[in-house]
């Protein structure tokens, strides 16, 4: 459904993504694995399209449609969706209004409360403001709460569980069960093996390139013995180096 | 309570100041302060208890007098509205407010011009907010499409020892026209302050906000905010300032001015004096189009880059 074809991505001389190629089927949920600075949150900013980001070299492809000259609303209108690793905040506009972006989604009110519970917070979040008075925490619950209700058919999820305590995993899974049987595709980017571990498959990524891919626990098996002691962390690997060793 | 002789200008006025968010039938109420000018006419007022209200008609406008006794709270806010239903004219209004000491009171004040083609309002008020008093202050100014009403609004307050004010202007749901702000607050020992400023400009509007803070007393603080939207042709010069003439007064001021179009012109000088060792004062300004990140995060769920951007700034004005 969604096939990312030899991306490249080049800042100041350096391959953050390097030939990257990955596809991603519907009602799938597939994690990202990679050590921090292989180019995890790039690919999310590269799929959504993000203005910074545009300038890759490759093809991405949405149900065979290449939609590499199409801007982050337009992307967005084809079903692709992303929820930030670091949230936005927004002052003066309230959980409910961010929710339902400003009343463009008609939403009810079971609806509401029931996304907001899915990820652990109350029907009195409705009326707080999506700025400095939500914690960390928080935010990041209200993103995975509007990503929900945007209903996409394809959902990048950088980091779902950055600023969200270790408790809390339950509350990612009972996300990816809905994202799954709304027929979403689900692209976790991660570094932590728990999160990859709650796909259906995985991908390794080093130095902008996916070096591996299979079941999320042989790639998390491959990640330890591989990315543990990786002498290419933050260094993008070069032709020969450790893609498809 | 309305005057019978004008309850048709009542009724022109009472859409104009539903169309900005207020509630008309909290004018007819007799629990509450209220005061309705028009022209150079009081055309209905009302006041309870520990509230002395009194204005004199001047020859183009209206002067109030508005005393809140010592120790009185006022439960239900105070309701202002200035209207001028001409096209063509001036307007000058002079308040003069007294809150007593320990006394404390919302006001919510409306200005509707909503036929200005070549129309002037002048409004200065001067308001004493007494020793542990309590006073917040929001104005709220519609003027009309064409962008032909010039404001000139003053705001002059003291604050006693230990007083708290807070002084909203609003001006977001219509054309600006020409607008000159200025707010200026003393602070005595122990006392706060809060003055803000937000504008939506469209086409050729014209802004300029001056907002001083001078924190005189020991132990007083302040903060001063403007946040202004600027779109298609406008101008805007924003100054906010800020003494520190006391030990341990703190004063923060702060501009945000979002720039929308090529053909914009805006700027923005803080200006911060510290006339004592332990006055502590700081600014933060900034001016640039709508924050990137927040944009891509709408647009990523689905809105236009138009529709994110309206999203972005009615929170930001409200």
């Amino acid at each position: 459904m969604l096939e990312v074809k030899e991306v490249k991505l080049i800042r100041d001389e350096r391959n953050i993504l390097n030939s990257l190629t990955a596809s991603f089927e519907k009602g799938r949920v597939y994690a990202i694995l990679g050590n921090n600075g292989v180019g995890k949150s790039t690919l999310s900013y590269v799929l959504m399209g993000l203005e910074s980001h545009n300038d890759y070299k490759g093809k991405i492809l949405l149900d065979g449609e290449e939609i590499d000259t199409l801007s982050v609303s337009d992307r967005a209108k084809k079903g692709i969706s992303l929820s930030w690793q670091e949230p936005a905040r927004f002052k003066g506009l309230t959980v409910k209004e961010y929710l339902t972006l400003g009343g463009k989604l008609r939403l009810s009110r079971e609806e509401l409360d029931e996304t907001l519970s899915i990820v652990g917070l109350n029907n009195e979040y409705l009326d707080r403001l999506v700025d400095e008075s939500l914690s960390g925490g928080e935010r990041k619950r209200v993103e995975l709460a509007s990503i929900m209700l945007v209903n996409p058919r394809v959902t990048i999820l950088d980091e779902p569980d950055s600023g969200i305590d270790i408790m809390s995993m339950e509350m990612i899974e009972r996300v990816l069960e809905r994202l799954r049987d709304k027929g979403s595709v689900v692209i976790i980017i991660t570094h932590r093996e728990e999160i990859a571990r709650m796909a259906d498959e995985a991908y390794l990524l080093c130095g902008g390139r996916m070096i591996a891919s299979g079941e999320p626990e042989e790639i998390v098996s491959f990640y330890r013995k591989l990315c543990d002691t990786c002498q290419h962390i933050n260094e993008p690997i070069t032709e020969g180096g450790l893609a498809n060793d | 309570m309305i005057e019978s002789s004008y309850e048709r200008e009542f009724t022109a006025i009472a859409k104009e100041y539903e169309k900005s968010g207020g509630n008309v039938s909290d004018f007819l109420r007799k629990d509450i302060v209220s005061i309705i000018v028009s022209g150079n006419k009081v055309i209905g007022r009302n006041t309870v208890e520990g509230v002395h209200v009194r204005a004199k008609e001047l020859d183009n406008g209206v002067e109030i007098w508005l005393d809140i006794e010592d120790d009185v709270v006022i439960e239900n806010p105070i309701h202002l509205c200035t209207g001028y239903l001409k096209p063509e004219g001036t307007q000058e209004v002079l308040i003069h407010n007294r809150l007593g000491s320990r006394a404390r009171a919302k006001f919510i004040s409306h200005c509707v011009f909503p036929s200005g083609v070549n129309f002037t309002h002048s409004m200065v008020a001067d308001t004493d907010v007494g020793e542990n008093a309590e006073m917040f202050y929001e104005d709220t100014h519609m003027h009309s499409k064409d962008g032909g009403v010039t404001v000139r609004a003053t705001y002059n307050t003291v604050v006693r020892k230990g007083g708290r004010f807070q002084n909203m202007f609003y001006l977001t749901k219509t054309r600006v026209g020409k607008l000159f702000v200025k707010m200026n607050v003393n602070l005595e020992k122990n006392s706060t302050a809060h003055i803000e400023s937000k504008v939506y400009e469209r086409e050729d509007d014209y802004l300029e906000i001056d907002e001083e803070l001078h924190l005189n007393g020991e132990g007083s603080s302040g903060i001063a905010k403007t946040t202004v939207f600027a779109t298609d042709r406008s101008k805007a010069k924003i100054i906010n300032k800020a003494y520190g003439n006391a030990p341990y007064s703190r004063g923060h001021i702060e501009c945000n001015e979002i720039i929308k179009g090529d053909s914009v012109e805006v700027g923005t000088m803080p200006e911060l004096y510290v006339k004592n060792e332990k006055a502590e004062l700081t600014h933060e300004a900034s001016i640039g189009r709508v924050n990137v990140k927040q944009m891509e995060t709408l647009m990523s769920k689905g809105l236009s880059e138009e529709e994110a951007t309206d999203m972005i700034v009615k929170g930001l004005l409200r």
